[in-house]
């Protein structure tokens, strides 16, 4: 069993037993350690999401943030959220019906949204975060928040995970996730997702919110799992848009492809080869760099091009114009360069 | 009443006082440690890459699972050295001859399973560019392996040895001047302290890190830690730390059933540190290009026989203990002076030897005469220490197209 569905990590269960009436007060005593103060203070913002059916693999619940007032609640957009069956339980176990808000297709996110007025108490939003927009750091400590395997039912807490900042996985390495929509930066960590975990929050000891979990991940990498969070900062543009009302104006740059005047040696085969270059077309952007024949293309900026197919998909999310750090082995050396990627000859 | 009283004002202050926390912020207190411990020690923790190779298989040739056939390569051409160049160094594809006179490296990883084609980490050695990694990198036999060194470039890398018995390999990167970890001497490892699993994979310009404890110190015949902190192709070659930075061994890909480069294990809680810089001769010899493997002795043991010695079942013809004249029926009493407990106290001692090393024997043989034998030299271990014949487990395939690029 290679997941980590495994209890590899000290799980710190926030979740208790649905106490009798008369143990209420034992059960609500207050917290004392910095995990045990960090989640009381937490569990208020974050809530149970249940939607109308899952799929055989995908249970029909998951997690969500309060992240305004008025009854936003952000979560991972997922095939169990469907109008008019989507349900949140809050912190004190009510249910309320969930409008849904547009997706956000790039981020994988959606907002729903309840209707304030049926909350008792107020609602407790997360957001805005704290002055410095969710910054994380490799080696911190964080707590993960979900509805783990939907252990916690009605006014059950949900579960805490402990774990490190494992690392940050770039976009350059993100596109090897398989189901992975978000296209920008990764917190990984080894605080574990379990199913219904996902849509949940990933926060610092102190509290800080840095991260918005997605499902347990399979890493064609690394043929791991792994656990990972949108980082809050990459979420705002989106709540500004949807909980303020604020848009960012957004530009359409019409991409031209790029073309460096490289030819592959490349075979037909199932597996594609490393990028030798074949031949270099004169007066290329490539022939500019000085690139020759034989040359082995390693990398175009932190993009690892180990096969010509890569080569080809890196090149593809390129565009004309754009300046790309190229590097490159001739021999036993390794060289690179700047290339200015040119457009394709008529 | 007043007893009461008397009993409750002495009790209830020290109860509150219980109640309090005894340490309130272990955690808050350990961040910076594992942050310092990690700015210590992510200079020397590189990335590895590879390029080319195909994936082998036991006793064949060919590719081990129908993925066409090995992959075309240019025939590098001659070209005329630049002005600036350095000196001639052959080329990075060992040549055909060089590479026939030397054994086969054994495959990590058996038919049938796919192995993912990332980075994985390895961890600098000396000054002058030796570099360990993790022989899971070079499973594919690739033509091509590149060492990024954070703050210093990527270097194109030479093979030199492995130690299969250890799932380690040493490379070799044209660098001068690069950052040397410290090793914490193996006797100063204790069970329960703190062991940080270091990598640098998913992103060039920072390591990752993976938190556990040391969770025992002798596996393997001696060869490796055990840690709790997740090891998995995204940190195997890298280093496992200490909370001050040092080197408590180089994460690889181990597991007792010797099969899938540790694949089962993944992520399990069960992951193994090795070292060998402060194993004397057997960096020299991985330095030379040798292929280092465990020692064989080549006896099958009756394992009705409880002791004292070991008791030999049989003897394999091609091994060791036939040619030195052993056969069934004798008894080993002492392996180097040390007496033989049983059966499994012999392949203790003999485990944790290598290939090469020198053994003396003292044998109660079948007539009654006791004789000592040796010293001879081990001879390697027929099979691989990380694949064995053909007990397959389930293959993890990995999609080799992947949807939504």
């Amino acid at each position: 069993m290679r997941a980590c569905l495994l209890p590899l990590l000290a799980t710190v269960l926030a979740a208790q037993a649905d106490e009798p009436a008369e143990h209420v007060a034992a059960a609500e005593r207050e917290p004392r350690t910095r995990i045990e103060r960090t989640v009381h203070e937490l569990l208020p913002s974050l809530v149970k999401v249940h939607g109308a059916s899952g799929l055989a693999t995908i249970g029909a619940y998951a997690t969500g943030i309060v992240v305004s007032e008025q009854g936003h609640v952000l979560t991972l957009d997922q095939i169990m959220i469907q109008k008019g069956k989507t349900r949140v339980v809050l912190h004190d176990g009510s249910v309320h019906d969930a409008q849904l808000l547009p997706e956000e297709p790039r981020l994988g996110v959606r907002l729903l949204r309840i209707d304030p007025q049926q909350v008792q108490g107020g609602l407790r939003p997360l957001w805005p975060p704290a002055g410095d927009e969710g910054a994380f750091r490799t080696g911190q400590f964080v707590v993960s928040i979900g509805n783990a395997f939907r252990l916690a039912e009605f006014a059950e807490k949900m579960s805490a995970t402990f774990g490190t900042v494992v690392g940050r996985a770039n976009t350059a390495l993100r596109h090897r996730l398989a189901d992975v929509q978000y296209d920008g930066d990764l917190i990984l960590t080894d605080a574990c997702n379990n199913p219904g975990h996902q849509g949940g929050g990933l926060f610092t000891l102190d509290g800080r919110w840095i991260g918005l979990n997605l499902r347990l991940l399979d890493s064609k990498e690394t043929n791991t799992m792994l656990s990972a969070a949108i980082p809050t900062r990459d979420l705002l543009p989106y709540l500004e848009q949807h909980v303020l009302g604020r848009t960012r104006p957004e530009t359409v740059v019409e991409r031209v492809p790029a073309w460096t005047g490289i030819v592959l040696f490349e075979q037909a085969g199932r597996e594609s080869p490393p990028a030798y270059v074949e031949r270099v077309v004169p007066g290329s952007p490539a022939a500019e760099l000085g690139l020759r024949p034989d040359d082995l293309i390693v990398r175009i900026d932190d993009w690892s091009v180990r096969t010509c197919r890569e080569f080809r998909d890196v090149l593809a999310r390129c565009a004309a114009g754009q300046v790309v750090k190229l590097v490159w082995k001739r021999g036993t050396r390794v060289l690179d360069g700047e290339l200015r990627l040119g457009e394709p000859p008529k | 009443m007043n007893a009461a009283r008397l009993f409750a004002c002495l009790c209830l202050p020290s109860l509150a006082w219980a109640q309090q926390p005894a340490e309130d912020d272990e955690f808050a207190r350990l961040e910076p440690v594992l942050q310092r411990a990690l700015a210590a020690a992510a200079p020397f923790v590189v990335t590895v890459e590879t390029f080319g190779g195909t994936r082998r298989t036991l006793g064949a040739d060919g590719p081990a699972d129908g993925d066409g056939p090995p992959l075309p390569r240019p025939a590098p051409k001659a070209e005329p050295p630049p002005d600036d160049a350095p000196p001639p160094v052959p080329e990075d594809a060992e040549p055909e001859g060089e590479r026939a006179g030397r054994r086969p490296r054994p495959p990590m990883v058996p038919e049938g399973f796919r192995q993912a084609r990332g980075r994985t980490s390895g961890v600098v050695l000396t000054r002058d560019g030796w570099i360990l990694v993790s022989r899971f990198a070079l499973n594919f036999d690739p033509t091509t392996v590149l060492v990024t060194v954070p703050g210093r470039g990527t270097f194109h890398a030479q093979r030199a040895g492995e130690d299969t018995s250890r799932g380690i390999a040493l490379v070799k990167i044209a660098a001068d001047d690069l950052p040397v970890p410290t090793f914490v001497p193996p006797d100063e490892v204790r069970v329960g302290q703190w062991a940080f699993a270091l990598g640098r994979t998913f992103a060039a310009d920072e390591p990752t890190v993976h938190m556990g404890i040391v969770s025992a110190r002798s596996r393997l015949f001696g060869r490796a830690l055990q840690i709790d902190a997740s090891t998995s192709p995204a940190n195997y070659g890298g280093a496992v730390i200490d909370v001050r930075g040092r080197v408590l061994g180089i994460a690889v890909p181990l597991s007792p059933s010797g099969r899938n480069a540790g694949v089962e294990w993944y992520d399990s809680g069960i992951g193994f540190a090795v070292t060998i810089a402060d194993i004397p001769g057997l960096l020299q010899r991985m330095q030379q290009g040798e292929v280092l493997q465990r020692g064989w002795l080549g006896v099958h043991l009756e394992l009705a026989h409880l002791g004292p010695g070991a008791k030999v079942a049989g003897t394999p013809k091609d091994g060791l203990a036939a040619r030195a004249g052993l056969r069934k029926g004798d008894v080993i009493l002492e392996v180097d002076g040390v007496p033989v407990a049983n059966g499994p106290h012999l392949q203790m001692l003999v485990g944790a030897r290598m290939g090469g090393d020198a053994i003396r024997l003292v044998v109660a043989k079948r007539t009654g005469e006791r004789v000592e034998i040796g010293p001879l030299r081990l001879f390697d271990a027929p099979w691989s220490e990380q694949a064995q014949s053909n007990d397959l487990p389930a293959s993890f395939p990995l999609p080799e197209k992947p949807e939504g690029r």
